[in-house]
């Protein structure tokens, strides 16, 4: 408890100086939402990491490789493939020189201001402020977690300390305060993870003898999962079963595609000097999305190793079904107290990383995209940050009720839930903005509606992990679904994500492309 | 294969750091490159920084 407290006060005493250094360079606008646009390559690599990868990807994904196995090393691959060098090269690169020709200051100006439309971007700051808090609230609940189990804390009240202590630092932050604390938590993130990445191989016996001890595992997996299509934690689950679909749809493409549409992490690149920067960061990224990711992933199945050799359960039983405890239940008890301080420490550095910058994108979206652009038609608002604060405020209330009301074993499936409609909604008319000239207003328009609503009816009707739960599906129907399987089993956006693509094309064809003055304008630097 | 006994689980394990390799050789043999900006850049900043300066005015 003493190394708890002392590595805690520490770190909240270096993270309060970073953000008070921020809030000091903090004088304008643009400043506050964008950086300045001048952000160091290792700063931005790291600042982007750690919001990229969050508590979501350390306790919620290391819970979920835990149950599923080694098949979500292809979700760590497409982190770093698509996360990294498709974001960085094919999406990166182009958004910074049309961000900059277009000067936009959020991910929605950035579309709205392409296709010339202040539906876009009113929408997409629409879909950012209500729908962002499901993943807020997903990070939220995965440090609450670790720190209901080492504090011995109720849930609710390390979930309501934690968030208040967030809010503080990114009301008087912006983004600048985000970035430099990032960079900080990013460089406590690495070693740590590395560390634990070792000792878990060495308390396995090793790399290859590790996984042969998984394979021999198959048979003590509960029959459950065994004739849901589990094939053991080092093979693939059985082609077409609903486990398969699950970790396929949802967890492998849902949130390996989806990055791209991420808001919070899109607007990074607008604050680099140029592609040199960028190309810079590329190498450092990846690096940290494998020392991270990588590592939670095979750390969170060779939990099963050592719970079964300790305590003769799997780590799914031995948190009585929560996945989200695996992680934070394995630290507890075969790491040495003051190294589960070190790792508390950076748990809530990565929480506090990804949710700042979240927060911020939904202040941003609700003072610039929604009320300027949306509700006063462009009319300038003198006060852009006190509206940018009370947008901060509302997401974190938001993010609170959620917390509180989401169940357990959620955090992974609830990011999944919001890469995934993001995926859909935003990738297509993201994608042909930087790329066609010929994609309209009109497509734009229809493509990000497109994507929206099927993701929305796909969850609610069909798809049945959401459909069950929201319960409208059974209301109207008296079924949890509409589809028997395998669409019921099917994540929404590799439904909708190519329904998005397919309306933007043809919409493209039939209507009038964007005008040849705004093209001209945003394709300046291109 | 490093103890999978699943080709495509092996595949997605080495994957991983064979990407990351390719991101570190890319930023390697790109290190220098993207640093040139356009003519009209250097305009753009002037009116980037007066409308920088008319949003500055306009806050409390």
């Amino acid at each position: 408890m003493l190394y708890l407290i002392v590595f805690t006060i520490i770190y909240l005493a270096i993270t309060i100086y970073l953000s008070y250094l921020g809030y000091k360079k903090t004088t304008t606008v643009s400043d506050y939402l964008l950086a300045g646009r001048q952000v160091h390559p290792v700063t931005m690599s790291l600042s982007y990491g750690s919001t990229y990868i969050s508590t979501s990807a350390i306790i919620g994904f290391g819970g979920v490789s835990a149950l599923y196995g080694f098949s979500m090393s292809w979700l760590a691959f497409l982190n770093i493939l698509v996360g990294v060098w498709i974001a960085f090269v094919v999406f990166g690169k182009r958004t910074r020189k049309m961000g900059k020709a277009l000067d936009a200051h959020t991910f929605p100006e950035l579309l709205g201001r392409r296709y010339n439309s202040r539906f876009i971007q009113g929408f997409s700051g629409f879909v950012i402020l209500f729908f962002m808090p499901v993943y807020t609230a997903a990070i939220l609940i995965g440090i609450s977690r670790f720190i209901e189990v080492y504090l011995r804390v109720p849930f609710a009240t390390a979930l309501l300390v934690f968030l208040l202590i967030n809010a503080c630092y990114v009301i008087w932050g912006g983004l600048k305060g985000v970035l430099y604390t990032s960079a900080f938590q990013g460089i406590i993130m690495i070693v740590v993870m590395i560390i634990i990445g070792i000792t878990t191989y060495f308390y396995a016996g090793g790399l290859i003898e590790g996984h042969r001890e998984l394979t021999s595992m198959t048979s003590y997996i509960p029959q459950e999962l065994l004739s849901a299509g589990h094939n053991g934690f080092t093979s693939f689950p059985l082609a077409g079963s609903p486990i398969w679909w699950f970790v396929i749809t949802t967890m492998i493409l849902g949130v390996g595609i989806g990055v791209l549409g991420q808001p919070q992490l899109n607007v990074r690149f607008m604050t680099l000097k140029s592609d040199r920067e960028l190309n810079r960061s590329i190498p450092f990224t990846a690096i940290y999305i494998l020392f991270t990711t990588g590592i939670a992933f095979t750390v969170g199945v060779l939990t099963n190793v050592i719970f079964y050799k300790n305590i003769g359960m799997l780590s799914i039983e031995a948190v009585f079904g929560n996945v989200d405890k695996i992680i934070p239940m394995y630290i507890d008890r075969f790491y040495p107290q003051w190294f589960v301080a070190i790792f508390l420490v950076t748990l809530m550095s990565a929480a506090m990383s990804a949710n700042s910058a979240q927060f911020l994108a939904m202040g941003a979206s609700l003072s610039r995209d929604i009320f300027e652009q949306a509700l006063l038609k462009g009319k300038s608002l003198a006060e852009t940050t006190i509206v940018t604060r009370i947008g901060i405020v509302f997401s974190i209330f938001a993010t609170l009720i959620l917390g509180l009301l989401m169940p357990e074993g959620i955090v992974a499936v609830a990011t999944a839930f919001f890469f995934g409609l993001c995926g859909a909604t935003f990738i297509p008319a993201y994608l042909f903005g930087l790329y066609w000239k010929r994609g309209s207003k009109t497509a734009a328009k229809a493509s990000i509606l497109c994507g929206f609503f099927s993701s929305l009816i796909w969850m609610l009707f069909f798809h049945e992990n959401e459909s069950r739960a929201i319960g409208i599906c059974r209301f109207f129907f008296g079924s949890d679904t509409l589809a028997g399987h395998p669409f019921n089993m099917i994540d929404p956006q590799v439904i909708a994500l190519p329904l998005s693509f397919i309306v933007f094309i043809v919409v493209s064809y039939l209507t009038r492309p964007v005008s040849q003055e705004v093209l001209r304008k945003a394709f300046r630097h291109i | 294969m490093l103890g999978f006994p699943d080709i495509w689980v092996f595949l997605g394990y080495i994957l991983t750091p064979v990407s990351t390799l390719f991101c570190l050789i890319y930023g390697f043999f790109n290190w220098r490159k993207g640093v040139e900006e356009k003519d009209g850049d250097y305009r753009e900043e002037i009116r980037w920084e007066r409308e920088e300066i008319e949003l500055i005015e306009k806050l409390p």
